[in-house]
């Protein structure tokens, strides 16, 4: 199991390094045409990390790789059949990715206290657990207005009060 | 000499002081210990009131908030998983799985224990040793911190757990990450969009890392422990337990003492440095991240060691070494104190009054600490199905409060997908926290000590301190080189023989 998951993360890894290495590092860090004295260049030090970055995650990939070799005489899983075989719990965790994308378009439009009453109680509901039902519907109303009037009165922070009802 | 320490006493010895720094410390215990509020916004919040007291009330206020809060930070680290400040980021690596393991009152007392060791050792120092701990302070430039900065960046090494590359993977990681917004000569790097042009916050991206994982984990897997409660189990610190860790609070302190003094260091760095230090050394180093008293200690020890330190450029020298002395530098000015070395011969009562008062904060300290860390252990009885998702929205609320920026909250989010997945793919989440709070440091130095060298690498080797961490680095690389090798011919020695 151990060297499945070191292969994913020197692969994962790889290619993230790589992406920053080849793709963003020459689009999104801009050389100034200008260094003052011997200043080291704004790319130079993300470089550096990348490059390490890369050859880790290729190291990773090449140690993992004939302890998997090793296991593989005893059972042979590809990558198709564990995610099948976990598909219960990729849906549970795309679900909590749609929940928090949900919150960050949604509190603008919807405004920061409803959304995050919404955001705690599909949470609550998530957790799968309804032993407590009567403190999950309290405290999915409760603390977001306790917490919205601390913030307010202590911090004076200026919580978007949504674009839907004003 | 004594007459006047006497008068200070006794100026200082009155009700509305101690009430001050009572008030102080117990206001910034309960904030540091709520996410995403940070000691930087206590003392700010605090400044307007202080114009309606006396000098040496206003800054002792000040004073006793900045410490209550670097303390309050473990509570949350602990119980929670959730550093409420920066400088307690540290903390969570042991304690947290100590109150898994339903030592959390322990882990708790301990960081009061050693919270307060350090405090008093720090305020020790800032009385006897303030003009020769500046003065070092003022030896300490770009080449040398960017030496400590490298040392500091080694304990990557020993913090990585099972696979060193996955720990270098996660180091890498942290230190890509802080490289996003503007850059010290202003070009800007990776700004995807507008608002990274200001870099990724560093409190939403430690919430993000730590608190946030446990909370997918649980929707995801559903594990059934999550329907109790946490056991708090024995809470109280023996006797064996503090003289095991008497070592790594001493060192911790004069760690803090000495990083503090040094402007722009600050609590985080010196936790870490002490953690790293204490893992070294410790018979139980292989036990640190597991839930290691010892490691609860020298953090704590350390950040709160770092407190008092920071006053010493200020007063000294009228250096203000990170925001939170910054404001208090304001406040010095408002009240008609001018902090340098003309402040100890024109307000050497002031002076005096203060460095008693600060002496007696170590002693609120742990009572405000005793009392509040006692209120919140109620939280671990609450069961995680309930408790996590409250989590969740207390850090969007702090992270919000912080800049009032929509980001900070994506970007906690974010990081909490990304160290659930780290999580899943047994990548250490350490290394990438020290790089992220280290990083900038490193970088920032490195380019500076080469611009003003014209590109001299020389630049790093001519004082004692840059040699003196430079082989300190070259050792300890060494040695986890050699330690390395020694288990990879270990496991292939064991592989060979297993196939015979």
């Amino acid at each position: 199991m151990n060297q499945n998951r070191d292969f994913y993360a020197g692969l994962l890894a790889t290619a993230f390094f790589a992406i920053v290495l080849f793709v963003l590092i020459p689009i999104y860090v801009k050389v100034p045409s200008f260094i003052p004295g011997f200043a080291p260049p704004p790319d130079m030090w993300p470089r550096v990390v990348a490059i390490i970055g890369l050859v880790m995650g290729i190291l990773a990939v090449i140690l993992a790789f004939p302890k998997m070799r090793e296991a593989s005489r005893n059972q042979v899983t590809s990558l198709g059949t564990r995610i099948m075989s976990h598909k219960t719990l990729i849906v549970r965790f795309a679900a909590v990715l749609v929940v928090f994308a949900a919150f960050v378009i949604g509190m603008p439009i919807v405004g920061f206290v409803p959304a995050t009453i919404l955001m705690l109680g599909v949470l609550f509901i998530m957790t799968g657990n309804f032993e407590r039902k009567f403190w999950m519907i309290g405290l999915t109303v409760i603390f977001p207005v306790l917490l919205y009037l601390l913030f307010t009165e202590v911090t004076h922070t200026p919580f978007p009060e949504g674009t839907l009802f004003f | 000499m004594w007459n006047e320490l006497l008068y200070a006493f006794e100026a200082v010895a009155t009700l509305p002081n101690f009430l001050a720094m009572f008030a102080g410390i117990w206001g910034g215990v309960i904030i540091g210990a709520i996410p995403g509020m940070t000691g930087t916004m206590a003392v700010t919040l605090a400044l307007p009131f202080t114009f309606y007291l006396p000098p040496v009330t206003s800054i002792l206020l000040l004073v006793a908030l900045y410490k209550g809060s670097t303390y309050g930070g473990s509570i949350s680290a602990i119980l929670i998983k959730t550093p409420g400040t920066a400088s307690a980021a540290c903390t969570v690596l042991d304690g947290y799985p100590l109150a898994r393991a339903g030592k959390g009152g322990k882990a708790l007392n301990m960081a009061l224990v050693s919270s307060c060791i350090g405090d008093f050792i720090s305020n020790i120092s800032l009385f006897f040793l303030a003009m020769p701990l500046a003065m070092f302070a003022l030896r300490v430039g770009p080449p040398e911190f960017f030496m400590l900065m490298a040392f500091s960046l080694t304990i990557v090494a020993s913090i990585s757990g099972r696979s060193l590359v996955l720990g270098i993977i996660s180091a890498c990681l942290g230190l890509l990450l802080a490289t996003v917004g503007e850059d010290i000569y202003g070009s800007y790097r990776f700004a995807l969009s507008e608002d990274m042009k200001s870099g990724l916050g560093m409190v939403p991206v430690l919430i993000g890392l730590f608190a946030l994982p446990e909370l997918i984990k649980m929707v995801v897997f559903r594990p059934e422990e999550n329907n109790a409660a946490l056991k708090l189990g024995d809470n109280r610190l023996t006797l064996s337990e503090f003289r095991g860790s008497i070592k790594s609070i001493c060192r911790g302190s004069l760690i803090g003492v000495i990083l503090g003094a040094i402007p722009g260091i600050g609590p985080s760095t010196a936790a870490f440095f002490s953690y790293s230090e204490a893992r070294r050394t410790s018979k139980n180093g292989d036990k640190f991240g597991e839930g290691e008293l010892e490691g609860v200690a020298a953090s704590e020890s350390a950040n709160n060691g770092a407190c008092g330190a920071t006053m010493i450029p200020l007063m000294a020298l009228g250096v203000p070494g990170d925001v939170i002395t910054g404001v208090m530098l304001g406040a010095f000015m408002i009240h008609g104190l001018t902090p340098g070395p003309l402040l100890f011969q024109n307000n050497i009562g002031e002076v005096y009054a203060l460095f008693i008062g600060i002496l007696f904060s170590s002693v609120f300290l742990f009572i405000a600490g005793k009392v509040t860390a006692n209120a919140f252990t109620k939280i671990s009885r609450i069961p995680q199905t309930l408790l996590l998702p409250c989590i969740l929205i207390l850090c969007v609320y702090g992270i919000y409060s912080i800049g009032a920026s929509p980001f900070d909250v994506t970007v906690l989010l974010v990081m909490g997908v990304v160290g659930f997945i780290m999580m899943l793919l047994n990548i250490p989440a350490a290394p990438f926290l020290i790089a992220f709070i280290l990083g900038p440091m490193f970088e920032d130095n490195m380019r500076r000590s080469l611009a003003i060298s014209r590109g001299d690498l020389g630049v790093f080797f001519q004082s004692w301190i840059s040699w003196g961490f430079f082989v300190l680095t070259v050792l300890f690389v060494t040695l986890t080189i050699r330690r390395e090798w020694k288990k990879w011919r270990e496991k292939r020695a064991a592989a060979t023989a297993s196939a015979s």
